[in-house]
């Protein structure tokens, strides 16, 4: 990683960090119900600074609503959600993504009629608090593009883009924000060997920057590569929660997973 | 308290909220199995007006018997809208659904226009002063037997819609059109017929509109916004919600008019009022909604 | 640069029917491009006349009750055009798009019925007259109108230079994706409502000196709502250029019908938008540089 790239991460952010704790997000008793449903049910978790935290669970498991939840997209019915001690309820998604949250979409949503380069100077414009021009925006979305590998096609357009680079704008975009906290839904998936390679090479990189990362997977390999800790949901409840051997040998993970044996998911996502 | 003056707005609210229902019925209908508010439903009611009108005026048939003929007619009318503005446009952004059928709107306002100038006509038929007493209450003959006819087209579009298989076709591709098609039902068929059905309700009210209102071009775009108003009060793409918000708004004009100063004259604007309301207090409409 | 010296002694050179047609397209083009204002947030406003008929008013009613110079009420009618705006779309806009559009229609008709249920206040029916503007002299009328539309299509190139644009467009390409980057839609919504408003309401207030004579039926009409989307949208949205072009076709086609049916000329609005749905999403312009220039320069982009 090269010198400039350190300045994209939350070291950078102007604000005072409270290092009091050295949980970054805490989430505790979440609950979210939809029409009768129970999407997600009594979830609680912490993450700790400079952590790479995945989320895992089988389909349906309410993997993507917690990152709704935690963005603000939804509120949830019960429980909290503090970012560095502060609550996060009732905060409108533009105002979480302020106080430092970037994410991803599972399903890629660039801006259409944007280049990749102006997809990115749009969340640096509006995801930075205190708010910076227009130029510091563009040079810093130029060097963000390098960073993820979109460097010889920032004005082109999204739809013109592979799926791998789309996922690049979503990542670059996210990092623009300067984020305390990234989260990414399912980067890897529909990756070739290659990409996935170079995406986990990004991550790590991002991670070694001081990023705390929480990302949504379903590539197990991925997963048990880069995480720190692991986090498993399954029928919106928590099920299991540890260190990547933990979980692995967790009989309610593996009884969760019954019939999508770990390495058919491998082959799958390849 | 005025208790005859009371029951006479209750009973004037009701009648009028008949014909608001069958106006709205096929907004609904149209809503809720395709998804698309159709900005023209109500250039359609004022087609059914205006044939209504010229075959009274011309042949001299009664306006309740012209009825079926004006369903009839704008069942086509509403096929070949359809086909060719509606159906290349079904999956594109609500945006350009709103802009086309307003566009359609506008053209069928000012084709009346040129056509029929833009006078008030009137349907004086013979039995048209003569009015009921019940009670209290005045009713005048024509508001009751359009009221009944009302209620008649209401209970035979429920029937249709839950007794027949183009009816069931049509409810199941409103819940959830992709599992319908999975299942065998031809959803663009459904659709086409829906717009049709839409559409010959919308003449048969507009038969209704030409025997206790004015007809005149714009008597549509009058009728679609108090349409528009109903539709997110009673909750969108839903018959019982359209019912619902039909009579709230047809007792509300009612009762404003018998109780506030000039009460008439602002009884015009109240689904104005009504609609911000609503869309403050709960934007997804008071009864809930089947589909946004 | 030429163009604007043309500009400048345009009235010298034409009689005064094509002047006063002149200042009917520019006034059209103001309003044109404050539509586009707004709908570049991907808001679709049914309703301008209700701002447009505010600043009429507000203009006309300040000259008869106060006698307020014709220019001071055009500017009233601005703003008073602009804090309803405000108002209106603080509570409107931040819901769905389709049932903003739907209040907007029933926000002209209201003021139509208030007006005619007040004629003590607001002349009612009646309308209300005003003198001449500038004591009828064309010329000053068309510089005044001018000096408006060059304020518009200024601000139009503002926006698009700033960082305003990167939040009209982002909204309204993916309003929920936007807000979770950081845009908070409804203010930005809002903002260019209140621009668009503005400009809308001078026009307004432009219109009843001008004309000198308003009545409810016209200044919120329908027929004013319509007028203002048909053209950026014949023209091409989002662009500088295509509500000026969109306007200037849109009003010839308006003069030559208006001469064959003296109600229903806009049936070629109503044409206008359905070909353009179905033919030609991106208007005149789009069509110019997808189909035309290629046919030039001998290769399909």
């Amino acid at each position: 990683m090269r010198e400039h790239e350190k300045n994209f991460l939350a070291n950078e952010r102007e604000h005072d960090q409270t290092m009091e704790t050295p949980f970054l997000l805490e989430v505790k008793g979440l609950t979210k119900h939809f029409g009768g449903l129970a999407a997600v049910q009594k979830v609680s978790f912490e993450i700790r600074r400079g952590e790479i935290v995945s989320l895992i669970g089988p389909n349906g498991a309410g993997k993507t609503t917690i990152f709704n939840l935690i963005s603000g997209v939804y509120g949830p019915d019960s429980g909290d959600i503090l970012l560095d001690r502060q609550s996060l309820i009732g905060q409108r998604p533009f105002e979480v993504c302020q106080k430092g949250i970037g994410r991803t979409f599972q399903i890629m949503q660039p801006f259409p009629h944007m280049t990749v380069l102006e997809n990115v100077v749009t969340s640096g414009l509006f995801g930075r608090v205190p708010k910076i021009s227009m130029r510091q925006a563009e040079e810093e979305a130029r060097e963000l593009c390098q960073l993820v590998g979109l460097g010889d096609r920032q004005g082109a357009f999204p739809r013109n883009l592979t799926v791998a680079d789309q996922k690049r704008i979503e990542i670059a975009r996210a990092l623009a924000v300067k984020p305390k906290l990234l989260l990414l839904d399912e980067v890897m998936s529909g990756l070739t060997p290659i990409e996935t390679g170079e995406a986990i090479k990004l991550v790590l990189g991002l991670r070694d920057h001081g990023a705390t990362i929480f990302l949504i997977e379903h590539v197990m390999k991925v997963v048990m590569g880069i995480s720190d800790r692991v986090v498993v949901l399954h029928h919106g409840e928590k099920i299991a929660e540890g260190t990547t051997t933990e979980v692995a040998n967790d009989s309610r993970v593996i009884e969760a997973y019954l019939g999508e044996r770990i390495d058919e998911r491998e082959e799958a996502s390849c | 308290m005025d208790w005859p003056s009371f029951f006479q707005s209750l009973a004037n609210g009701i009648l009028i909220a008949g014909l608001y229902a069958t106006v709205t019925l096929g907004l609904t209908l149209v809503l809720g199995v395709m998804g698309i508010v159709n900005f023209a439903h109500g250039e359609l009611v004022m087609l059914g007006a205006y044939t209504t009108f010229w075959l009274f005026a011309l042949l001299g048939i009664d306006p309740l018997l012209s009825l079926a003929m004006s369903g009839v007619l704008l069942f086509f009318i509403g096929i070949g809208i359809y086909r060719f503005t509606i159906r290349p446009i079904l999956k594109d952004p609500p945006l350009n659904q709103l802009l086309l059928t307003l566009g359609i709107s506008i053209f069928f306002q000012n084709l009346a226009m040129i056509l029929w100038k833009t006078d008030s006509r009137s349907v004086i038929t013979s039995y048209s002063g003569m009015s009921l007493h019940l009670g209290i209450v005045h009713i005048g003959f024509t508001r009751l037997i359009t009221f009944l006819i009302a209620v008649l087209l209401t209970i035979l579009l429920v029937l249709f819609l839950h007794k027949t298989r183009p009816g069931r076709a049509m409810q199941a591709v409103s819940e959830n059109n992709t599992a319908s098609w999975l299942i065998g039902i031809n959803v663009q068929r459904t659709y086409l017929l829906a717009f049709g059905v839409a559409s010959a309700l919308a003449g048969a009210s507009g038969a209704l509109v030409s025997t206790v209102m004015y007809t005149f071009p714009m008597v549509g775009f009058k009728l679609s916004l108090k349409a528009f108003c109903i539709l997110v009060l009673g909750g969108l793409g839903n018959i019982p919600g359209a019912l619902f918000g039909s009579l709230i708004l047809g007792l509300t004009e009612s009762f404003v008019g018998t109780y506030v100063p000039e009460g008439s004259g602002w009884a015009e604007g109240i689904s104005f009022i009504l609609l911000i309301i609503i869309l403050l207090i709960k934007p997804t409409g008071l009864a809930g909604t089947r589909r946004e | 640069m030429a163009a604007a010296i043309l500009m400048i002694f345009y009235p010298k050179l034409v009689d005064s029917y094509f002047l006063h047609l002149t200042v009917a397209t520019f006034l059209a083009m103001i309003m044109a491009s404050s539509w586009d204002i707004l709908a570049r947030t991907g808001q679709v406003s049914v309703g301008q006349a209700g701002l447009f008929g505010i600043g009429a008013y507000t203009a006309a009613l300040l000259f008869q009750k106060a006698h307020l110079h014709p220019v001071l009420g055009m500017l009233a009618g601005a703003v008073l055009a602009m804090i309803v705006a405000a108002g209106l779309g603080y509570l409107t806009l931040r819901l769905r798009g389709i049932y903003f559009s739907i209040t907007t229609i029933a926000f002209a008709e209201a003021l139509s019925v208030i007006w005619l249920m007040t004629p003590r206040v607001t002349g009612g029916a009646m309308g209300v007259s005003t003198p001449p503007l500038f004591g009828g002299n064309r010329e000053q009328a068309y510089y005044l109108i001018l000096m408006i539309l060059a304020l518009v299509i200024f601000t139009v190139w503002f926006i698009e230079s700033s960082r305003l644009n990167f939040a009209f467009t982002a909204i309204r390409e993916n309003e929920e994706v936007a807000n979770v980057m950081g845009i908070n839609p409804t203010r930005y919504k809002v903002l260019a409502f209140m621009i668009s408003a503005f400009f809308t309401g001078f026009a307004g207030g432009f219109y009843s000196h001008y004309n000198t004579y308003i009545i409810p039926y016209e200044v919120f009409g329908l027929g004013i709502s319509i007028a203002c989307l048909v053209m950026p949208i014949f023209g091409g949205l989002y662009t500088i250029a295509g509500p000026i072009i969109g306007t200037i076709l849109v009003k010839a086609i308006e003069e030559y019908l208006r001469v064959t049916f003296s109600y229903g000329h806009q049936i070629a609005y109503g044409l206008i938008l359905v070909v353009v749905v179905l033919f030609m999403p991106e208007g005149l312009l789009g069509l110019w540089k997808r189909r035309i220039l290629p046919l030039w320069g001998g290769v399909r982009p």
